[in-house]
């Protein structure tokens, strides 16, 4: 009799659920550097999270915050708390990583490319410091990039704690674009170019000062048509300590000549200054601007783009700029925070980027430039 | 015992089967039927379930890191989903439902207020009894204040009165979000007074709190806020609807015209916030002139630029709601609607257009196309904090004041102890003179006992007449009016003398910027 009952007690349900829990067991023993690796990042980053987030919705778009709304002993919902901020103590350094410095990566976005967004994904800075803005027209292939964006948001916020993001703003713009058709053809002709960056500067300012927060450090400006740039594109641009520093911005296409996978120079904008374009500014009306890379208008500017050495790259080489392009660039937060925004309208008859580098100069800032420190444009 | 009827009435308790050969004992008739094996193993089953706990719960103890690991698993995601759900990251935000409206109030417009503060203590009390006050929906207000280069407690004496305010019982009393920023910029400038309002450090300081003005507002503007109005801590006096006010006109920029009270001996009132202008073609002609880095500012005689002022356009008795086209703003209270700067539009510290700060805010905004208004006859007041010439003058006065109430002392002592000596005579003289008019009457009784009627009319003689007053004559014309009359007399001379020092005053502020009234 008690033998059988021992035997029953090992029937096959019972041996399936024991090996079940040893191999459980055996698994956490055996594993643990690794799944300690993994967990310890995890708990962090999520701890980390509980505590970054503001208690209350009315908080910096830069944080992530508690849904739950606390009631007071009356029963009303009570109000948001005083909040603090120390901004003698908001550093930006060179070495932002270990400092803690928060990045915000913003981006007007006119058409969603997964790229982009993968490409943003892979950036091993680390994500729980590291806060995104975008800003989308409120137009039909706006609301259509919105999806796009929305869906590829929630997978990555939805996923493994350590890779989501402290948090994302998306803005809608509250005024028309004036060109309706992103072309490019359409977009680069230079009667529209004047009024097309004026309102691509609009945007930009109407995303800065509104994602900024009071603990922001950095500030990428990332163009949503980079797809490809170096996984720690934030640890190098911070490393050098510069108030504005700009990669050279390539594109990569098949070259017919060659028959192979080629790069070739994308953005002009960013570019040291020329005596003659010093001289065709001051014979300009007060509401003309100066643009770059178009041939009726020759500046004889020195442009970056042309400066990389592709043969013997040093990526860390800098150089001065007086005016810088968007599709990257790395700000401190402190030259928002002065004043230096992206102009709307001709300053010294510059606009948008450029205008950004004349007027951050004139409020004691230096641009720089990486000319052998590549990114790449999305090549339609 | 029957052990075959397990009834009373002889029947069995179990039906025979096979005749008598029902062989079921007693005992194993009370056997428990066969239990299915999930129960029969229940046991076993709750002892590997309390095993397999406890060794959780111990490896949980032990290796705290693997609770994220763990508690997910062991709970099918239920825990790590309530997780997600508790924080947020994602926001959406659509600016075109944030444009500002001329009724705010009634949309839910959130405003955002900003008030730059230094060494402004003494200036919380009177500024937060206006905060209590203001009309405007208080949780669609969110208060940021940016805390620089304070000695004194400034910082202490906000939080307190700001967690006074949030903890309020009154529902209706606590703020939406308040951010308080501490930042120092270094005073580049120094305090003391002559210098800070030198015309040549103007620039600097303007800049500087240029700097100051950028800082708060990127730090607290948030995709959620319509309007933003800029109030300084300073302000004594202000309508409580000052935000529906100005908001009711829907313009991108709307200052009120400031002034400030005085004290009677400089003339009762004054403008204030002369930064407040209308460009003119001198001062367009002037700013061609300077170099790059030059900043005109108004109310210095270095730059006489001949614009009309808001503040001197006041009418006491005008139309509250008249507008008037401004190209420069003074920063005591500005209401503006979010876009103008969300476009970009900002308080420049540098020179732009020849121009800092607010005024530069003004033009700036006048740049990108923004509607820039100022209301000349709705007023409030600025705080009257005396200057050092007003203070030197006030002692002055006091000691005027006490060297003349102690002339007057004096003079009523003289004049008293005079009253007291005359009156001292003369009763003495009254004595001396009854005992000689007794000795005297004594002598005449004797000697003119026999005279009587000559004496009577020598006493109708005697008898005094009423003196005629006329009852609509001022009885005290003649009485010394001299310190009165010379007082209007100084007084006018003083509004005179000190109007420069009391102009020089008005632009001393430690965040505006005013200089002499220009020479004009």
């Amino acid at each position: 009799m008690a033998v059988a009952r021992t035997m029953r007690r090992t029937g096959p349900t019972t041996l399936l659920l024991a090996t079940i829990l040893a191999l459980g067991f055996l698994f956490f023993v055996l594993t643990p550097s690794s799944s300690s690796a993994i967990t310890d990042t995890g708990s962090v980053v999520s701890s980390q999270q509980r505590e970054d987030a503001a208690d209350n919705i009315l908080s910096p778009p830069t944080k992530p915050f508690v849904k739950a709304q606390s009631v007071r002993e009356d029963g009303h919902i009570a109000p948001p708390p005083v909040i603090h901020y120390n901004l003698n103590s908001l550093t930006s350094t060179s070495d932002s990583a270990s400092m803690n410095e928060r990045v915000l990566i913003l981006t007007p976005l006119a058409r969603f490319y997964q790229g982009f967004w993968d490409n943003v994904a892979k950036l091993n800075y680390p994500h729980e410091l590291v806060s995104i803005g975008f800003i989308i027209p409120n137009t039909k292939d706006g609301n259509t990039a919105a999806a796009a964006l929305e869906e590829a948001i929630s997978k990555t916020q939805s996923g493994p704690i350590g890779s989501r993001f402290a948090s994302i703003s998306i803005l809608r713009q509250d005024f028309e674009p004036p060109l309706q058709s992103q072309d490019e053809k359409e977009r680069h002709k230079m009667t529209n170019q004047k009024e097309r960056r004026e309102s691509m500067s609009r945007a930009r300012n109407s995303l800065v000062f509104t994602t900024l927060g009071p603990s922001t450090s950095w500030v990428l400006w990332l163009d949503s048509d980079i797809v490809e740039t170096p996984n720690t594109l934030i640890q190098d641009l911070t490393s050098h300590n510069r108030p504005i520093i700009v990669p050279n911005c390539y594109q990569r296409y098949y070259n017919n000549d060659k028959k192979a996978m080629d790069t070739r120079p994308y953005d002009y904008n960013s570019w040291i200054d020329s005596p003659t374009a010093q001289a065709l500014a001051d014979s300009m009306e007060p509401d003309e601007i100066l643009l770059e890379g178009y041939a009726e208008l020759p500046t004889y500017r020195t442009l970056m783009a042309l400066l990389a050495d592709t043969a013997n790259p040093n990526p860390r080489r800098e150089i001065s700029l007086d005016g810088v392009g968007g599709t990257a660039l790395m700000v401190k937060a402190d030259v928002h925070r002065d004043g230096a925004m992206f102009p709307a309208f001709p300053f010294y008859h510059l606009v948008e980027t450029e205008g950004f580098a004349k007027m951050a100069k004139r409020l004691g800032y230096e641009a720089y430039g990486l000319p052998d420190y590549f990114v790449y444009h999305y090549n339609e | 015992m029957n052990r075959h009827h397990a009834l009373s009435n002889g029947y069995a308790a179990y039906p025979r089967g096979q005749g008598s050969t029902f062989s079921i004992s007693p005992h194993r008739s009370f056997q428990p039927r066969p239990q299915p094996a999930l129960r029969r193993r229940r046991q076993l089953f709750q002892r590997l379930c309390l095993i397999g706990g406890i060794s959780i719960f111990i490896l949980i103890l032990i290796f705290p890191s693997w609770r994220a690991a763990i508690i997910p698993s062991l709970s099918l995601g239920l825990f790590s989903a309530t997780e997600d759900l508790q924080i947020q990251t994602v926001r959406y935000y659509d600016l075109s439902q944030v444009q500002g409206s001329g009724s705010g109030w009634e949309q839910e417009e959130r405003v955002l207020m900003l008030t730059p503060l230094r060494d402004a203590s003494s200036h919380l009390p009177m500024f937060f009894s206006h905060l209590r006050n203001l009309t405007y929906p208080h949780n669609l207000i969110d208060l940021a204040f940016l805390v620089s280069d304070s000695k004194d407690d400034t910082l202490g004496m906000l939080s307190r009165m700001l967690e006074e305010i949030q903890n309020d019982p009154d529902p209706s009393m606590p703020y939406g979000e308040i951010s308080v920023i501490q930042k120092d910029f270094g005073q580049k400038v120094t305090q003391d007074v002559e210098s800070r309002h030198g015309f040549a450090a103007q620039a600097g300081r303007r800049k500087l709190m240029a700097q100051a003005r950028n800082w708060l507002l990127s730090a607290t503007l948030r995709p959620t806020h319509s309007w933003v109005y800029w109030r300084d801590a300073d302000v004594q006096t202000a309508p409580f609807t000052i935000i529906e006010d100005l908001m009711r006109h829907d313009k991108d920029v709307i200052v009120p015209n400031v002034w400030r009270p005085l004290p009677d001996w400089l003339g009762g009132e004054q403008p204030y916030d002369l930064n407040s202008w209308q460009e003119s073609e001198t001062a367009l002609a002037l700013a061609e002139t300077l170099d790059e880095d030059a900043v005109i500012v108004e109310g210095y005689a270095e730059y006489a630029t001949w614009r009309p002022h808001l503040a001197y356009l006041r009418d006491p008795y005008g139309d509250p709601d008249m507008e008037m086209e401004l190209d420069g703003v003074g920063g005591v209270s500005i209401l503006a609607k979010a876009r103008v700067f969300r476009a970009g539009v900002h308080f420049p510290a540098f020179s732009f257009e020849k121009h800092a700060e607010t005024e530069g805010f003004g033009k700036m905004a006048k740049r990108m196309g923004f509607s820039v208004i100022g209301l000349p006859h709705y007023t409030i007041w600025h705080l009257y904090e005396p200057s050092v010439d007003d203070l030197r003058h006030m002692e002055e006065m006091e000691e005027e004041r006490l060297a003349r109430e102690k002339e007057e002392k004096e003079e009523a002592d003289r004049a008293q102890r005079v009253q007291t000596l005359f009156r001292d005579t003369k009763t003495e003289w009254e004595i001396d003179n009854a005992f000689v008019k007794d000795a005297m009457q004594e002598d005449q009784a004797a000697r003119k006992a026999s005279e009587p009627l000559k004496d009577d009319v020598k006493a109708a003689v005697e008898t005094p007449i009423a003196k005629p007053v006329k009852p609509g004559m001022p009885v005290e014309q003649n009485d010394p009016r001299a310190p009165g009359a010379a007082k209007p007399q100084r007084s006018k001379d003083t509004i005179e003398s000190q109007e420069i020092p009391a102009m020089k005053h008005a632009k001393e502020r430690i965040d505006g910027t005013y200089g002499e009234k220009p020479k004009q």
